[in-house]
């Protein structure tokens, strides 16, 4: 028998809680717990401890203020404060068959509160930009927080929130202070100050330089440092204590060994590459663009691409769009209802803006299926409504999905069993933030009726994943994207407003599961800027499914 | 599967509301209920989503002048009964009528539980911030324990022993507030 109270008690109620217990240790707590009430009562509370924290998610609102001075509060908003419903998924499910809209007052969708940002600029640019191993990889039209960014190669342009311009060229390191300064410690730069950026600093080991209305250029290359001022002028000051030079346009000053600079003529040619950093994106977009289109036609060879709609071949005066997948079936074409044509990932790539309440694609796909993966590539504007579709079945049909993005940034799959109890809400983390709104995302759904898996997926990435209780098969039949067609259920009900706010410049629907690699591979081949790194790791093409 | 299956506007959904309302009420508590015998919260959520269906469908037979959670936690003893046959662990566990006790002696401490739990919340804000972000990647997030691993640098085993020992600390905190004379007010 367990001794009590000692340490292999704690173990004993720890491993019941986490579920790992081991069936001897659960037999000598048992014997324990019978004969020893006090070793009962604690193991009560404790358990009890556990499963409020599990249960009540008031006890998570946010902390007062002065705690958040101390623990600055993460990017992701804070999970809405809500009631805690363990069968909350099935209530919101009988809830919505049952039409009741007050039922999302338990959800209590809130976004954006507590939502704060130390970002002081923003990753405008890239041109096959490295940022090594070891570091997360800043992402690009993504904010750029305090520290320090080092690019092994590539060419990287950063905005700062003051408005200066920054382009970087690697090998570099540069550490982002606020947004009106900066800290080189090695590499090349560009940087374009405009009127109200005025007074934006950078910092080198060997002199400081603010700018005074300008465009100026800097290398580091350990003790050497070049200062060049294109336009304008310059304040230079080396080290702490030593008075403020001005250095006027044309002019360059270059320190070698001592603390004096050389001066002499500005040297734009050596800052090509920078200066050339537009044409070079739109010739890197050109490419990826066109990388793209041959992935996609790989792709829609694959026999159990049911729909794929690329968006090429649609005529803007024209409201169907081709389907470019494997079935070629005129059913599968879509109809485009309201939407805007607006500008895609690439230059000359086009997008369906979504906006109004009537704005939807319909389509209508035949068939049963064990197993379906969806993916799009989006452009959030905005989570206006309680549930906003991606793709939606109509109604409520047995075997139907819908696929949506929760008011609060949670991914959502709802697949529609049998009975009114028998459907299953699959909620992910609050993956999609505030700070991706604009830009292009790639979201996947992966629904495998063998396996009994619902695996969602945020830019090639897994972002959650549950054991699917829906039995296969699924079905879709009419459907929309980015709209709901309720069925002829109260129209009026605000919760059954499901339309999505924002643009889809792709969207493909398999009826089998694709693995994660296949899910990497799609966002890989059409994410809008390459880096290095991904386009270099191996196994990563789409398989060709002509070869075995 | 039958499409006769799915309700039609209007038929039955001021049933399905009524369950609806009553089910919401009584879910914290039918959690609770389960939840000390079966802690795992994965495997207890499991058990209140199978209690909710069981109870939808009996629906008709409950009576609405009786209470509706003592009603429901007779079905969610049930759903817990029966998955704990199916685990022989659990039936180690609970075995010789140990289950019975746990529930029957949780109702007697219910009002000296809910005095301790009341301080919870001000103690879960004095954590210190990396304990807390785990405590809340867990039980609020329900991040895996392999990621909340991963991310914090430590092994599966450390996570564990560090969610086990911040629940130590939590019920250190709230038992030195509920003393009378004890804690400052938070």
């Amino acid at each position: 028998m367990i001794p009590f109270p000692s340490p292999e008690f704690d173990d004993a109620v720890a491993a019941v809680c986490h579920g790992s217990l081991a069936e001897d240790q659960a037999r000598a707590l048992n014997a324990l717990l019978r004969q020893n009430p006090a070793a009962r009562d604690e193991y009560i509370l404790r358990v009890e401890l556990h499963s409020r924290l599990a249960s009540d998610r008031d006890l998570f609102a946010p902390p007062a203020a002065e705690s958040i001075a101390v623990f600055p509060p993460p990017l992701l908003p804070r999970p809405a404060r809500r009631r805690f419903a363990p069968a909350l998924a099935l209530a919101a499910c009988l809830a919505a068959l049952a039409l009741g809209g007050w039922a999302f007052n338990h959800f209590s969708l809130r976004t954006g509160e507590g939502t704060t940002s130390h970002a002081v600029a923003l990753l405008d640019r890239v041109v096959e930009a490295d940022w090594g191993r070891g570091a997360p990889i800043p992402r690009l039209g993504g904010p750029l927080e305090p520290g320090r960014l080092r690019l092994v190669s590539g060419i990287a342009q950063i905005v700062f929130y003051s408005g200066a311009r920054v382009v970087v060229q690697g090998p570099a390191e540069l550490e982002l202070v606020t947004p009106s300064q900066a800290v080189l410690r090695q590499g090349r730069l560009t940087a374009e100050v405009p009127p109200q950026a005025h007074g934006f600093r950078i910092d080198t080991p060997r002199v400081n330089v603010t700018d005074l209305g300008t465009a100026f250029g800097l290398v580091v290359r350990d003790q050497h440092t070049e200062l060049h001022v294109f336009q304008g002028r310059v304040a230079m000051q080396s080290g702490p204590g030593a008075a403020a030079r001005p250095l006027l346009a044309g002019a360059a000053a270059i320190w070698e060994h001592s603390a004096l600079p050389e001066l002499t003529n500005a040297q734009p040619a050596a800052f090509a590459a920078l200066f050339d950093l537009p044409d070079r994106c739109l010739a890197a977009e050109a490419g990826r663009y066109r990388a793209w289109q041959s992935a996609g036609a790989r792709m829609n060879a694959d026999p159990a691409l049911l729909v794929h709609y690329d968006l090429e071949h649609a005529a803007a005066s024209r409201w169907e769009l081709p389907n470019a997948g494997n079935l070629h079936d005129p059913a599968c074409d879509a109809t485009i209802v309201g939407c805007q044509w607006t500008a895609g990932r690439w230059p000359g790539k086009r997008a369906l803006e979504f906006q109004g309440v009537s704005d939807r694609v319909r389509l209508s796909i035949p068939g049963e299926y064990p197993a379906l993966t969806l993916a799009a590539w989006v452009s959030v504007k905005g989570l206006d409504r309680a549930i906003n579709s991606l793709f939606m079945c109509d109604g409520f049909a047995p075997g139907t999905i819908h696929w949506s993005i929760r008011h609060d940034g949670v991914p959502g799959f709802t697949i529609v069993g049998a009975g009114p109890a028998d459907c299953q809400i699959v909620a992910g983390p609050p993956v999609l933030t505030v700070d991706q709104f604009g830009q292009w995302l790639h979201l996947a759904v992966v629904l495998d009726g063998p396996a009994k898996r619902v695996t969602q997926y945020l830019n090639g990435t897994p972002v959650g994943e549950k054991t699917l209780k829906v039995k296969p098969p699924f079905r879709l039949g009419p459907a929309e994207l980015g709209n709901w067609n309720n069925h002829g259920f109260r129209e009026h009900d605000p919760a059954l407003i499901r339309n999505f706010s924002g643009a889809l410049d792709e969207f493909c629907l398999f009826g089998r599961a694709l693995s994660p690699v296949e899910i990497r591979a799609l966002f890989a081949a059409g994410k809008p800027q390459s880096d290095a790194l991904v386009q270099n790791r191996p196994g990563l093409a789409f398989p060709d499914p002509q070869q075995p | 599967m039958s499409a006769n299956s799915v309700p039609r506007p209007g038929e039955s959904s001021a049933a399905q509301q009524q369950f609806l309302s009553l089910f919401l009420r009584s879910e914290r508590e039918i959690y609770a209920y389960v939840s000390v015998l079966v802690p795992n919260v994965a495997d207890a959520e499991d058990i209140v989503q199978q209690t909710a269906i069981a109870l939808w469908e009996k629906f008709a037979d409950y009576d609405p002048a009786r209470p509706f959670t003592p009603w429901a936690c007779r079905f969610a003893l049930n759903k817990a009964r029966q998955w704990i046959e199916r685990r022989q662990r659990w039936q180690a566990l609970l075995e010789n009528g140990l289950a019975e006790e746990l529930a029957q002696r949780r109702e007697e401490l219910r009002p000296e539980l809910e005095v301790r739990l009341r301080h919870l919340e001000g103690c879960l804000a004095k954590l210190p911030a990396p304990q807390r972000s785990l405590v809340e990647g867990y039980y609020l997030r329900r991040d895996g324990i392999d990621d909340l691993a991963r991310r914090s640098g430590r092994s599966v085993a450390a996570a564990y022993k560090v969610l086990q020992r911040t629940r130590q600390t939590l019920q250190t905190c709230i038992e030195n507030a509920a003393q009378p004379e004890g804690g400052a007010p938070v």
